[in-house]
């Protein structure tokens, strides 16, 4: 290598090293994300607080009371007697659902023809929490209700489920691929922005342009060792999902290792734009947050499934690099499959990579 | 209280001679909120589906129909075998597989019941939860459709024949719309950033430029330089928080069922915690960029155990005892309770009053640190 990039490498890892409150974080910040997401990411609900108003009390309605507790579905706060202003109840107890049984409800569950009727109040603000009351109240009640009079229930279809991929559901196997994309992206692209932001403000970037280096050097030593800081933030993740969290690469892990390089290029590429376009190093930092990691947060297919979204969206997903990415290393460590269906996203990341990385350069150019 | 005046006015100049750096903190999450405002739709749609149809009966015929004209589905086209099934899961070219097989007519009538096999591709486990589960209640209506058909024929209704009625009512978000949950919660995520990132950076400026020592050395208290520096910024907040609840009315169409007044003065108590947070950084960091990164980082672990994306009923019980000195829950739960289900103090003044001594301790800390750090 060239003696003039290796002086600046060796510059430029000094800074990294002096800075010692960032490179923490940067170390640090990966493994505390996952062991957030290990601990918070439970899609499972439980035990969501209920109320049973039961005007009529009989020992049916004990029993189906009691089935309501046992689920793991619901948890019944109280039961009372009447219920005057439902509105008031959920708000001072916020509890989530209501259930009242009509008062002749055990009246009706004996008597054929007239159903017994339990009215579910349901609090739908949020609507995520609201969407599973909603379609689990009604085939709960039925069941329990059948239960209660030992009525087996009919045959119907059933459907075998055979879950592909992640057969046991681990969250694990849905944060950690990720994470590693958020994670990747973040530090590339905001370190790089910020380095070189700050040699900008400082004034160093001109005596270096004035110093016999060429522009493209300086580029190339200031850009490699976050290439390494990057590299070993992606192995931290793998390793700790592995480790800690049991999630084994099902793939080609030298496939990862490449298209993770490609990945970081393009990402760096895109820190290095940023940089040509801002004077100061908050500008920086806050261009990079809403053109990079909250994309790759929220348009990538990581927080959100892409068919789901709004086709605008989809469309603007299309120009976030994450999302090419992700089809990657989800397809690699879950699905277990190789470049004969990943060449496709490998290629056109580093498309994007290539053509960032020109833009900039010239832009670089252009400004000196 | 001639001091105090003097430090705020100088610093609502500061904050207009650099009005880029206040705009590029406001946009992202204005930005944020309305990207959100559409795509967090936690609803699960489009989900690309392959059948295999074994049977190829007038009844499995009949069943695809019922599935491929649910508009939740994208029909990928049939398969003719187990294994092309399994190709497309693994191109990603289908979400879902379901397989008739052959004996499908001739089980359903049988007493042990049709069986059929569904493939998910279960890598998103939340997605491919939901998507079975639309899969199964289809498949529920068509067989009770049929059921209905079959006991029509004995001259019987199903009211008839099953005990109990279940009649369930959303209150509150009757269309069970995300945005009405989700975008008064942006209100926290925007005066967060805005009072606490802001804050450390123009006291962290003054450390860097040197100016903070020439501020020492007049006859204002260390006091008075933080009262003087967050008041500004306790205004800004205050509008940011006007503006998110403008645009949640107006451009969202999320009702306001409570009291303006009431929301203003939870959000000035709920700054009192996140003004001394950014104080309490500025005190420890060197530079702008330690101060994003800190704050950031913060921002995150708060925001996760808030209860902003996940209830918190989910989390476990020890981490719901954690988020009991989390100062953004309380506000995100007192937004979202007078947005929507127009609570008031009555409701509310536990959460208040939580914050108020989260609040209380975090800012005398911040103002502690900072008289001893500056003196």
């Amino acid at each position: 290598m060239n003696p003039r990039v290796r002086a600046l490498i060796r510059k430029e890892i000094w800074h990294i090293l002096r800075d010692w409150q960032t490179l923490l974080i940067v170390l640090a910040m990966p493994v505390f994300m996952m062991f957030l997401y290990g601990y918070a990411l439970d899609v499972n609900i439980s035990d969501v607080a209920v109320m049973v108003e039961d005007p009529a009390p009989t020992p049916e309605t004990a029993l189906l009371i009691r089935a309501i507790d046992e689920s793991s579905l619901f948890k019944v706060e109280g039961v009372v007697n009447s219920v005057p202003n439902p509105d008031a109840l959920f708000r001072q107890r916020h509890i989530k659902a209501l259930f009242r049984f009509s008062p002749h409800f055990t009246a009706d569950l004996r008597r054929p023809g007239s159903p017994a009727s339990v009215q579910v109040l349901i609090d739908g603000s949020d609507q995520n929490l609201g969407t599973i009351l909603r379609n689990a109240a009604e085939p709960f009640l039925q069941k329990c209700v059948l239960d209660l009079l030992h009525v087996p229930l009919p045959a119907a279809i059933s459907v075998r489920q055979v879950i592909l991929y992640n057969p046991q559901q681990k969250s694990a196997m849905y944060f950690v691929p990720g994470l590693m994309v958020v994670i990747l992206m973040m530090i590339s692209a905001m370190l790089t922005s910020l380095t070189l932001t700050r040699e900008k403000e400082l004034g160093t970037m001109e005596q270096m342009l004035v110093s016999p280096i060429r522009p493209a050097e300086i580029m190339m030593g200031k850009i490699a060792p976050y290439i390494a800081l990057a590299a070993i933030d992606g192995a931290l993740i793998l390793l700790v999902g592995y480790f800690v969290f049991g999630v084994a690469i099902s793939g080609s892990l030298l496939l990862l290792t490449c298209a993770s390089f490609i990945y970081i290029f393009t990402a760096l590429a895109l820190g290095l734009l940023i940089s040509t376009v801002s004077h100061k190093q908050e500008h920086a930092m806050m261009i990079v947050l809403p053109v990079t990691v909250m994309p790759t947060v929220l348009l990538s297919g990581f927080m959100f499934p892409l068919p789901s979204l709004p086709l605008w969206l989809q469309w603007l997903a299309h120009i976030v690099p994450a999302t090419y990415f992700l089809e990657i290393v989800r397809g690699i460590i879950l699905k277990g499959v190789g470049l004969v269906q990943l060449w496709r996203p490998m290629l056109v990341l580093g498309c994007m990579g290539l053509f960032l990385l020109a833009v900039s350069v010239r832009k670089f150019q252009v400004k000196q | 209280m001639k001091f105090l005046r003097l430090i705020i006015w100088k610093e609502f100049t500061q904050i207009r001679s650099d009005p880029l750096t206040i705009r590029l903190i406001i946009l992202p999450v204005f930005v944020q909120m309305f990207v959100l405002g559409y795509a967090l739709t936690t609803e699960v749609k489009n989900i690309t589906i392959t059948i295999l149809d074994r049977s190829n009966t007038p009844q499995s015929v009949s069943l695809v129909q019922d599935l491929l004209h649910n508009k939740l589905f994208r029909f990928a086209g049939y398969s003719t075998s187990e294994a092309s099934c399994r190709a497309m899961l693994d191109a990603g070219d289908a979400k879902l597989a379901l397989i008739i097989p052959v004996d499908f007519a001739k089980n359903l009538s049988a007493p042990s019941g049709a069986d059929l096999s569904l493939f998910i591709d279960g890598q998103d486990a939340n997605s491919s939860n939901i998507a079975s589960g639309y899969v199964n209640s289809i498949v529920m209506g068509w067989s009770l459709s049929v059921l209905k058909a079959k006991l029509a024929s004995y001259g019987l209704t199903v009211r008839n024949v099953l005990p109990v009625e279940v009649r369930p009512v959303i209150l509150y978000n009757p269309m069970l719309r995300s945005t009405w949950y989700m975008v008064p919660a942006f209100a926290v995520i925007l005066v967060t950033m805005i009072t606490a990132i802001l804050t450390a950076f123009s006291i962290v400026k003054e450390k860097e430029n040197g100016t903070l020592e020439q501020l020492m050395v007049t006859p204002l208290s260390p006091v008075h330089v933080v009262l003087g520096k967050i008041v500004p910024y306790i205004i800004i907040g205050l509008f940011e928080l006007t503006a998110v609840l403008a645009s949640a009315m107006l451009w969202f169409h999320v009702p306001f069922r409570g009291n303006f007044f009431t929301v203003l003065l939870f959000g000035l108590i709920y700054m009192s915690s996140s003004l001394g947070v950014g104080i309490l950084v500025s005190t420890v960091v060197r530079n702008a960029q330690q101060v994003l990164f800190l704050l950031w980082f913060i921002l995150i672990f708060f925001l996760f155990l808030s209860g902003f994306f996940l209830p918190l009923e989910n989390l476990p019980v020890w981490v719901q005892k954690v988020t009991v000195i989390n100062p953004l829950r309380y506000f995100m739960f007192i937004l979202r309770e007078m947005f929507l289900k127009g609570s008031g103090f009555a409701e509310l003044w536990p959460q208040g009053l939580a914050m108020l001594a989260i609040g209380a301790v975090v800012f005398g800390a911040s103002l502690l640190t900072f008289q001893r750090k500056v003196s």
